[in-house]
Parts: C-alpha cells; sequence; structure tokens
C-alpha cells in the first residue's frame, strides 16, 4: 500500500512539474506599445526643425531598388518643401521590420502612419500643419486606409490623444497620383514624353497594381483603363493591365493588342511598372522566370500558356514576360525589353505627386475632426 | 452523438468478454510464445539481424524472419557501428526508403513519397507529438538512447490508425529496470561545433526503479552557398547569411519511474521537457536575408500506466498521456506582428522588442489507450484496444474562433493473429493477421479500415508476405485552421482549409525474402493510393482573404486541399551478409508517384508533383569487426548513399547525389575496466568523405543539406553496478513487453 502511494505521488509529482512548465510563458508587455510609441516620438522630436510636417504615406517594400526610390523621394521632397520636415511611412509591417533591421546597414524608420501621427501630436512636436500624402498610384484599398489612419488620428480615436490640440492642428491630405481624370491625362502626357520613341515602332505596356473587384473601393480601378485611353490618344502602342483588376490581367492586355493586329511578330513589347516603386510585383509578376508546374522552361508555346487562362481569364504562375515572351505570340518580349523602373524614379511623375502635396498645402484644411465634434 | 455512445459501448463490452474467456481458471494454461525466443551473442558480435524480436507490425513479439508484416530493423549493433548525429542521418544512411531535408523548422521527412504527415513516429510506441508547417522536430530524441529502430510500412496495422498511411517509425528506447545502479555519459563532438551529450543515472531498488536522461544537441549550422537565387532578387547576391542550416541548440531532460508492483502488476509514470533554439542570423538585404527573430520550442510531456497481466494468456496495458508543443518567436530586432493593441483593436502593428518572444502555436494532446493481448489458442492471438484522442490547438494571431480550435477521435481495434499448418521453429506454414479499427472523428464521423496480411513459410529459408490494408487519417486542426506567412524571397501566404475531406489510402504490398545461412535477401513490391490526399496546392492569390490580399503584397498563395488522387508505387531490395567480422549489405528503393487534381475550371485532370520524391534511392554498406587481444575491439564500416532528382512543384528539383562515410568503433573491455562495471567505448568517423556539396543557391531546392566532409569522434564511459542493465532486446522478453506500452 505504501508503495502505491509512493507511486502515487511520484506520478502527481511528475504530472505537476509538467503542468507548471506548460502555463508559464507569454511575455508580451502592453508597455511595448509606449515604449515603440516613444521611440517614433524621440525620432521626430529629434529631427524637428519645423513646426509643418509632410508624412508620405506608401505600401512599403523590402527590395533595395525601392529603398533607393523612396530615400530620394525624401531628399527631393525635402528640397522642394523646405519649411516641412518630410517623414515616410510604410504600412506593410513586413516591410517596416525589415527596412528597420539587418546586420552593418543604417536602418530605415518607415513606421505605421499611427505611429507618425501619434508622434506628430506628442507635447514637445505638436506640428501646427500635417500634411499627409499618399503614395498610392489609384485612389483605391490603400488609400482608403490612408484616410482612415487620419480619421482616427483626428477624432482621437483611442482617446490617448490632446483633444485641444487636435482641435487647432490643421491636416491636409495630398491625393494619389490618378487621383481624377486631369492627372490621368498629365501623367499620360508626360509618360508619353519619357516613351514616345519605344512606343514610335513597338509597344509600351504598363503593369499597374489594382483592386480585386470584391474591394474596389471608390471604383478606382477605372484610372487604369482611362490611362491605357489617354495613352492611345497619343499612341496606339501603348496599354495598362494590372495584377488584380479583373478583366485587366496580362491576358486581357494582349487580347487588346491582338484585335488591333499589332501580334505580328515585328514588335516589341516593351513593360513598365505602373507602381510607386519597382519591387516584388516588378520583379516577379512583370519580369520573373516562372512557369505554370507543368509546362517545360525549354519548350513552351503561347498556346499552352493561354489553355491555361482561369475561369478570371488570367494565367497564374507565370509573368508578363514569359507570357508576352512565349514562342507564338506574335511579339518579342524578353529580358532587354523590360524597363525596371517605380514611378517614383521617374522624376516627371515623382512631380505630380508634388504637385497633389502642393495643391493640398495650398487647399482647405480637412475637418474630420469639427465633423465629428462639432463645437 | 449517439454513435460516440455505441462505439464506447460495444468497446468496452468486447474488452471484457475477451477478458473473462482468458482470465478464467479453467483454461487451458498454454503459455505465451513471446518469451525467451532465443538468445543471441552481446552486442560485439555478430548478431542474425532476423532473429530480433519485434513488436511494431503487430503489436505483439515476433522474430523479424517470423512477422507477419514486412518489418525492417536497424538495430543496435547497426548504430553503434554508423555512429549517427541524429535519427534524420540514421535512417537516410540506414534505409533507402527515407529522404529528409532539414530546414529551419524541423525536418522534412519522406517515406516512400510520402511525407511527415503519413509517418507515424513513435517512441516505445507512443506518438511523437508536434509539427511546424507539417514538419517535425526529430531534436526530440535522443540518437544515444535508441535501442534499435523498427519500420513498418503501409497502414498496416490496425493499432495505429490515423496517421500511418506511408507506415511506422518505432524507435525502442533502452530500459532500465534491473536491480542496482547505471551511470552513462556519451559525449559526440564534430565538426560545425556538433556537439551531443547524453546522460543517464539510473538506479533500481526493490520493486522501485528510476531513470533520469539528460541531453543536449547543438551545432553552429553551416552555409553551403552564400548566393541568393539570381531568378528571385533583384541583382546578384553572393553574401547572403542565410543558412543552409541555421544554429541550434536543444536540451532535453526526461524522467521515468516504475514500480513493479507484482509479478502481474507494472506501473510507471513518465516526465519530460524539452526546450530548443534556432538561431538566425540577420543580413543586410531586406528582401532575402534580414531576420528579427529567432524559433524558439517548448515541448513538455506526462504520461502514466502499467501493464497487468491476470493470466499467462493475458496482458493488459493502460496508457495515459499528455504532450505540449509550443512555438514561439524570440526576437532578436523590433518586430511588429499581429496583435491587440492596448484599446483592444486587432492591429498588424504590435511591437516586440528583442529577447521578447511571442507564441505562435500551442499544440496539445491528450491521448488514452487501453489494449489487451490474448492468447486464445496456441495458434491464434487476439489484440484488441481502445484509444481516446483529444487535440487542442491554440494559435492566438493563426486561428480564427478566438485562436483555439480542438478535435476528438476514439478508435476501437480487433487484430486476430492465427496459424495455420505444420509449425515450423516459432511460425507456422500460413500466418494470417487479419485486423479492423474503427475511428471516430468529431468531423468526420465513422469510419471502418481493415486490415490483412499473410505470411507463407514453404521452406526454412523462404518468407513471402502479402498484406493489404486500408488507411484512414482526418485532417489535423493545423491543417483546417493554421496560417502563416513565410517571407522567401516574397510573402508566401499559406491557408488551412475548413473544407478539408478526410483521406483514405489502399496499400498492398507483395514481398519475398531468403535466408539462407549468412545470407538475406527481400524484395518488396507496394502499391499505395491515397484517395484526398490533402497536400500544399499553390492557389490564385485573388483567392486569399482580402485582409491578407490587402496587408501582404502576396508572391504566392498555397492553401491545403484534396487532391482526387495519389498514388505511390515503388520496389524496396535489400540484402545482407553477416558473417563473425565482416558484414555488408545495400538496399534500393525504386519510387514512382502519380498525383492529381481536377481542374474544374480547364474540366481536366492536372498532374501535382508530391515535393521531394525521387525515382531512385540507394545505400550500401560494408563493416568489419576484429576482436585484437584481450582489451581492444575494432569496428570499422564504410557506408553509401544515393539518390535521383528529386521533384518539386515550386522553386527547382533537387540536384541528385551519393555520399560516402567511413566509421570506427574501438572498445576498451580489459578486465581492470570490466570487472569494475565499466563500460568505455569510443567511435570516430568522417562523413561525406569525397565532400559533395549541394551549392545550389538559397531559394531553390537542394537535394542534400550535407554540409560536405565532417568528421565526429564520440566517447561513451558508463557505469553498472548490480544486475547487467542492457541485455541484448533478444534475450530480454520483459523489456520487450515494456517497449510496448
Amino acid at each position: 500500500m505504501k508503495k502505491i502511494k509512493l507511486f502515487l505521488m511520484a506520478v502527481a509529482a511528475t504530472v505537476l512539474s509538467a503542468g507548471f512548465v506548460a502555463c508559464s510563458d507569454e511575455n508580451a508587455e502592453v508597455s511595448n506599445w509606449q515604449k515603440y510609441q516613444d521611440a517614433v516620438t524621440s525620432k521626430v522630436k529629434a529631427e524637428k526643425k519645423h513646426n509643418k510636417a509632410i508624412l508620405l504615406v506608401a505600401f512599403g517594400s523590402t527590395w533595395q531598388q525601392a529603398f533607393d526610390a523612396f530615400d530620394n523621394t525624401l531628399t527631393e521632397y525635402g528640397k522642394k518643401f523646405s519649411g516641412y520636415d518630410v517623414f515616410l511611412s510604410f504600412s506593410s509591417a513586413i516591410c517596416i521590420n525589415r527596412a528597420a533591421a539587418g546586420e552593418n546597414v543604417d536602418p530605415r524608420n518607415f513606421y505605421a502612419p499611427n505611429f507618425w501621427l501619434n508622434a506628430f501630436a506628442a507635447e514637445g512636436i505638436r506640428y501646427d500643419e500635417i500634411v499627409v500624402q499618399s503614395l498610392q498610384v489609384i485612389p483605391g484599398e490603400e488609400y482608403t486606409r490612408v484616410i482612415n489612419y487620419i480619421k482616427d488620428f483626428a477624432n482621437n480615436a483611442n482617446g490617448d490623444l490632446d483633444d485641444e490640440y487636435l482641435s487647432k492642428v490643421v491636416i491636409k491630405l495630398g491625393v494619389p497620383l490618378l487621383q481624377d481624370l486631369s492627372d490621368v491625362s498629365d501623367v499620360a502626357t508626360r509618360l508619353h514624353t519619357l516613351y514616345s520613341a519605344k512606343a514610335a515602332t513597338d509597344i509600351v505596356a504598363f503593369m499597374g497594381h489594382g483592386n480585386p473587384d470584391s474591394y474596389d473601393t471608390y471604383k478606382a480601378n477605372i484610372r487604369y483603363t482611362q490611362l491605357e485611353d489617354s495613352l492611345q490618344v497619343r499612341s496606339d502602342n501603348y496599354f495598362v493591365g494590372t495584377v488584380d483588376m479583373m478583366e485587366n490581367f496580362k491576358t486581357h492586355v494582349y487580347a487588346r493588342m491582338a484585335a488591333k493586329g499589332l501580334n505580328n511578330g515585328t514588335k516589341k513589347v516593351w513593360l513598365h511598372p505602373l507602381m510607386s516603386i519597382d519591387g516584388d510585383h516588378g520583379h516577379n509578376d512583370m519580369a520573373g522566370d516562372d512557369l505554370p508546374e507543368d509546362i517545360d522552361e525549354n519548350n513552351y508555346t503561347f498556346a499552352q500558356l493561354q489553355a491555361l487562362a482561369n475561369e478570371e481569364g488570367e494565367v497564374e504562375d507565370t509573368s508578363w514576360k514569359r507570357y508576352f515572351g512565349a514562342n507564338g505570340s506574335g511579339f518579342t518580349c524578353n529580358n532587354s525589353t523590360m524597363i525596371e523602373k517605380g514611378l517614383l524614379e521617374l522624376p516627371s511623375i515623382l512631380a505630380v505627386w508634388m504637385n497633389h502635396t502642393q495643391a493640398a498645402i495650398d487647399g482647405e484644411a480637412l475637418d474630420y475632426y469639427h465633423s465629428k465634434n462639432p463645437e | 452523438m449517439r454513435h460516440h455512445h455505441i462505439t464506447h459501448a460495444a468497446a468496452a463490452t468486447a474488452f471484457a468478454i475477451v477478458l473473462l474467456l482468458v482470465c478464467t481458471p479453467t483454461a487451458k494454461s498454454t503459455p505465451l510464445p513471446w518469451g525467451g525466443v532465443g538468445s543471441g551473442p552481446a552486442s560485439a558480435e555478430p548478431v542474425d539481424t532476423l532473429r530480433e524480436v519485434v513488436v511494431t507490425a503487430t503489436g505483439t513479439e515476433h522474430l523479424l524472419r517470423d512477422v507477419p508484416v514486412q518489418t525492417e530493423v536497424i538495430s543496435r549493433r547497426q548504430l553503434e557501428a554508423y555512429g549517427g548525429r541524429s535519427l534524420e542521418d540514421i535512417l537516410a544512411g540506414l534505409t533507402a526508403s527515407f529522404a529528409f531535408n532539414e530546414d529551419d523548422m524541423g525536418s522534412q521527412m519522406q517515406m516512400n513519397g510520402l511525407g511527415n504527415s503519413y509517418i507515424l513516429i513513435l517512441i516505445d510506441g507512443k506518438r511523437l507529438h508536434g509539427d511546424n508547417g507539417g514538419e517535425n522536430d526529430l531534436g526530440l530524441i535522443d540518437p544515444a538512447r535508441i535501442d534499435h529502430i523498427e519500420i513498418v510500412k503501409g497502414a498496416s496495422s490496425a493499432l495505429y490508425g490515423s496517421d500511418a498511411i506511408a507506415g511506422v517509425i518505432n524507435i525502442i528506447t533502452r530500459k532500465y529496470d534491473r536491480d542496482g545502479l547505471l551511470i552513462e555519459n556519451t559525449t559526440r563532438g564534430g565538426s560545425h561545433f556538433d556537439l551531443r551529450q547524453h546522460n543517464s543515472i539510473g538506479f533500481a531498488i526493490g520493486k522501485f526503479s528510476s531513470l533520469t536522461n539528460f541531453q543536449l544537441q547543438h551545432s553552429n549550422g553551416w552555409q553551403n552557398t552564400a548566393t541568393e537565387a539570381p531568378s528571385q532578387t533583384e541583382f546578384l547576391i553572393t553574401d547572403s547569411r542565410n543558412m543552409t542550416v541555421n544554429r541550434h541548440t536543444n536540451w532535453q531532460i526526461q524522467e521515468r519511474i516504475g514500480l513493479n508492483i507484482s509479478p502481474e502488476l507494472e506501473l510507471y509514470a513518465e516526465g519530460s521537457f524539452y526546450w530548443k533554439r534556432i538561431y538566425r542570423p540577420s543580413g543586410k538585404y531586406a528582401a532575402v536575408d534580414v531576420k528579427t527573430y529567432d524559433l524558439h520550442y517548448k515541448n513538455a510531456s506526462a504520461a502514466i500506466g502499467g501493464k497487468w497481466q491476470p493470466s499467462e494468456r493475458a496482458i493488459v496495458t493502460l496508457d495515459i498521456d499528455w504532450n505540449r508543443h509550443a512555438y514561439y518567436y524570440l526576437f532578436t530586432d523590433t518586430t511588429l506582428v499581429d496583435g491587440y493593441d492596448p484599446w483592444g483593436n486587432f492591429t498588424h502593428y504590435f511591437p516586440y522588442f528583442p529577447g521578447q518572444s511571442n507564441l505562435q502555436s500551442d499544440q496539445r494532446r491528450t491521448m488514452g489507450h487501453l489494449k489487451g493481448i490474448f492468447q486464445l489458442h496456441e495458434r491464434n492471438r487476439l489484440s484488441a484496444g481502445l484509444e481516446v484522442r483529444h487535440d487542442w490547438l491554440r494559435a492566438p494571431m493563426r486561428v480564427d474562433n478566438g485562436g483555439t480550435v480542438t478535435d476528438d477521435t476514439e478508435a476501437l481495434y480487433v487484430q486476430d493473429e492465427w496459424g495455420i499448418g505444420r509449425k515450423r521453429g516459432t511460425t507456422h506454414l500460413l500466418q494470417f493477421t487479419g485486423g479492423l479499427r474503427l475511428d471516430r472523428n468529431r468531423q468526420a464521423g465513422l469510419h471502418l479500415t481493415p486490415k490483412v496480411s499473410a505470411m507463407l513459410s514453404p521452406t526454412e529459408w523462404l518468407r513471402l508476405r502479402a498484406a493489404w490494408s486500408q488507411g484512414f487519417k482526418t485532417p489535423t486542426p493545423k491543417e483546417q485552421h493554421y496560417r502563416y506567412v513565410r517571407e522567401m524571397s516574397g510573402t508566401y501566404l499559406y491557408l488551412g482549409n475548413a473544407d478539408l475531406k478526410p483521406q483514405t489510402s489502399n496499400y498492398g504490398s507483395l514481398s519475398a525474402e531468403i535466408t539462407a545461412g549468412q545470407w538475406s535477401v527481400s524484395v518488396t513490391g507496394y502499391i499505395n493510393k491515397v484517395k484526398d490526399m490533402i497536400t500544399l496546392v499553390t492557389i490564385p492569390n485573388y483567392r486569399a482573404p482580402e485582409e491578407y490580399q490587402t496587408q501582404y503584397e502576396l508572391h504566392r498563395t498555397r492553401q491545403y486541399q484534396n487532391l482526387d488522387d495519389a498514388r505511390t508505387l515503388g520496389i524496396d531490395f535489400a540484402f545482407r551478409y553477416s558473417s563473425r567480422e565482416w558484414a555488408f549489405g545495400g538496399s534500393y528503393s525504386y519510387l514512382n508517384t502519380d498525383a492529381n487534381q481536377y481542374d474544374s475550371e480547364h474540366d481536366r485532370m492536372k498532374a501535382v508533383t508530391i515535393d521531394g520524391t525521387a525515382h531512385h534511392k540507394a545505400n550500401c554498406y560494408v563493416t568489419w569487426n576484429h576482436r585484437f587481444r584481450r582489451p581492444y575491439h575494432l569496428g570499422i564500416g564504410i557506408y553509401g548513399r544515393a539518390s535521383s532528382k528529386r521533384f518539386y512543384q515550386l522553386n527547382g528539383d533537387g540536384k541528385a547525389y551519393h555520399i560516402w562515410r567511413l566509421t570506427s568503433t574501438h572498445d576498451i573491455q580489459s578486465r581492470a575496466i570490466t570487472s569494475r562495471g565499466l563500460t568505455l567505448r569510443a567511435e570516430a568517423g568522417i562523413d561525406n568523405i569525397f565532400n559533395y556539396v549541394d551549392r545550389t543557391p538559397h531559394g531553390l531546392h537542394l537535394g542534400t543539406t550535407s554540409p560536405g566532409t565532417t568528421v565526429y569522434a564520440s566517447l561513451t564511459l558508463r557505469f553498472q553496478q548490480g544486475k547487467r542493465t542492457f541485455k541484448p532486446i533478444k534475450t530480454n522478453s520483459k523489456q520487450t513487453h515494456n517497449e510496448e506500452d
């Protein structure tokens, strides 16, 4: 009997010790949030030179070419808007993490918009004017999120900001590249200036991102179609397609080219990202080497790829380069016809975003605060 | 719910009836044939491996040569001669049926073409627990504790239901349940700061025994190439910090307490704790090699159970065990992750700082297993069991529904072993095994799987075996509900799928085994057809939840889906020769896979590659043992293994390779040492002697992750006082009973 007791005690001890081990952990501290916010605030405090700030908001990237483009954009904004402190924000957490880390590299602190805005309102900083400039191309889903950040900030959604400051601060919003039809026309003119020589003999196709139908906020996808129309006024050889916009995948772009009889074996297809930076989409979706699984890399035809179109008409798992360059497509498209440049890298297009910033500065202030908190 | 009650009631009734039948005092007392099945020489001597006793195929003991279901054994002798650093190393080096790829998270393993989730890994009959991205962490297994390994292909046994569609690997560890004291240390060191420490302290006083094990494993990892796949990067990167295998450290402490209440009743309790950290160096290319967190695992287990032998014709075992596998990010740089802000709102920007950790997933499993083995007649042995399993998964940011999902499965099985015709040695002319397993899963409902196998022994030297079995595997909570993001030159989103159907399999095999003198040759042909096979399939990004399309610029979205049909078909061939001093052998495995998924958009079946499969794999070995004049015993071995090209859906195929290894063992057995109860043993060797390194750039698949030529040396010191503890398994029938626990 004693032995049974001893055994049971041993069992209990084993189970209990395992239980203790299992129950400890998860050391996430609530103060982390504040600690992080304090770091952002300290950075802004250290860099504050003016009473007005511009916050550029982009999705973000982890590609070096994109980092260089963002760095250059900050520099150019600093030059043009010399009375403003200029900061840049990523909305992608993964991109923020990776831009700020790394061995033997200067960290790029592209904090999320909410942390920047809260820092701008912190005691000792409190900018008189805050201009938020969207670096999006179309006024779509990402742009909506930029607006929501501003709304949350202006309305003190978490109740952690100073209401009196919020009632006074001037908040302005710079719109995306293709906000309206006049922007479309303006950008088309500028792109034509850059690529008219190519378009004179060959095709120049731009690849935008676009929003899937299910969250095509504000129906902003229409801007891609409008841009193509506007460009085609200048030359029949311009096309604008997307990665995600329904009815405007690479297959649809090809169909539009074919309808004009351009796939006659004489033309090159120059491909160009229609995104603020040339990152993952530009290098993979546009210029990547992937092919669908059952396609032989060394021996495939355009017809084979076409046959793989899904119910939405897109051929997944391959790039624009592979598609337009496939044997039998009627075009020449290869590494030598890739124009690996993001729009922020084109000074004449960056100038359009800057014009939007200037227009915001010159225009009416946003009144998200008073619309919710009438006096 | 009604089915549930019926299952339990039927199980209990059947069990009670069988127990009553075999325990009645009037029953003819036929000794169980599971004791004293032969004796062999000490482990340093040549051993006829076919005289090993195995338990995995049927749950009952058989000589390997007489087991009705083809079973492969890696013996203690082979293990000692090979000097493997890990289970991966051992299985890849000593059988042709396995393929491995060590990586960040664990070990991608394949057995005859089917991956981790189809392979049931048992440690002394208990299921290994926990996976990350479908990979198992085999660091949980201390190679120095392994007595031998039994491998059974296909879903051949009624005992192991779910998970065992490709087969079962049962790792039998050494036990300690004899009077006296044992102190043992094995320290193994090798290239890349590879360190393995094994320590045991065991003692037995009267009916009480205790065995404490501590193991430590460390490797600095290695980098076969600093080049990133040019097709995945914006410019050529030749100074990446990404490792081929990351630096890692893990340790484990285990305790087993045994109590022999009476000759009829043994009880035990076990507990363990395991800790692992995988270090991920950070480079300077944000798209490629910048890392902001290490990976961290914490496992714990507890088990109690016992064995009751109410009569010489019956054994009843009960095991209840609980396992936890928790997986954390351990931050090395400031990192924003999904979480809740101080106001309770979901955010993608919850910050963590270096030194902090964040739980990613916590898998817990509680199992109960009641099993009885009943010798109904000299020719007829019945096994029956009831298994109850509860799975619990918590992954706060990776699973919807509050971050927790659960699953319940119960199983009832019976298996009958039946001898027909004249008896030769320990087996009959025809040995038949039939089994039925009834699984009930909370979501998948009831499913019955039959298993049949037979062995014909027309002569002393020939065994012909045939097996047909069905398998059944319900989707795991992770396959159904878990999602995660991996950054590998672009963002890959992995999604669970709540609509997954259970998988079923039909496995058939035919084998012939010839044993003549010191030779043995076996050839096995098999086909394994898996219906509704669950595998990761690349799907259009637009089918990902909008939230994820918005938050991540997705490069690829992959989701668990049921394939319409998949089959693996192959031939395994093995031969061996064993004499007093020389042994040599080899094995070859041919594999052909065919997997298809119906593509409704194009009304056609689309071929899907089963990742990591190769058509041809082979290995071979030669060993020479020589006892010089006392006290020195030398063993030399040469081992080779090879694989043809390995196929993958994405990111290229793995190159073919062959790798060779030279090993040596040195036993010092002077009277001065052995009379004091001491054992002194050294091992040393060179792996990959021709320095083959697969330098395929990062981001693409490798054929092998071997770092090239490495050396190792190990020293074992063992002190035993009292009766001998580590008897060869053949002479220790009681020990093998425990292995069924």
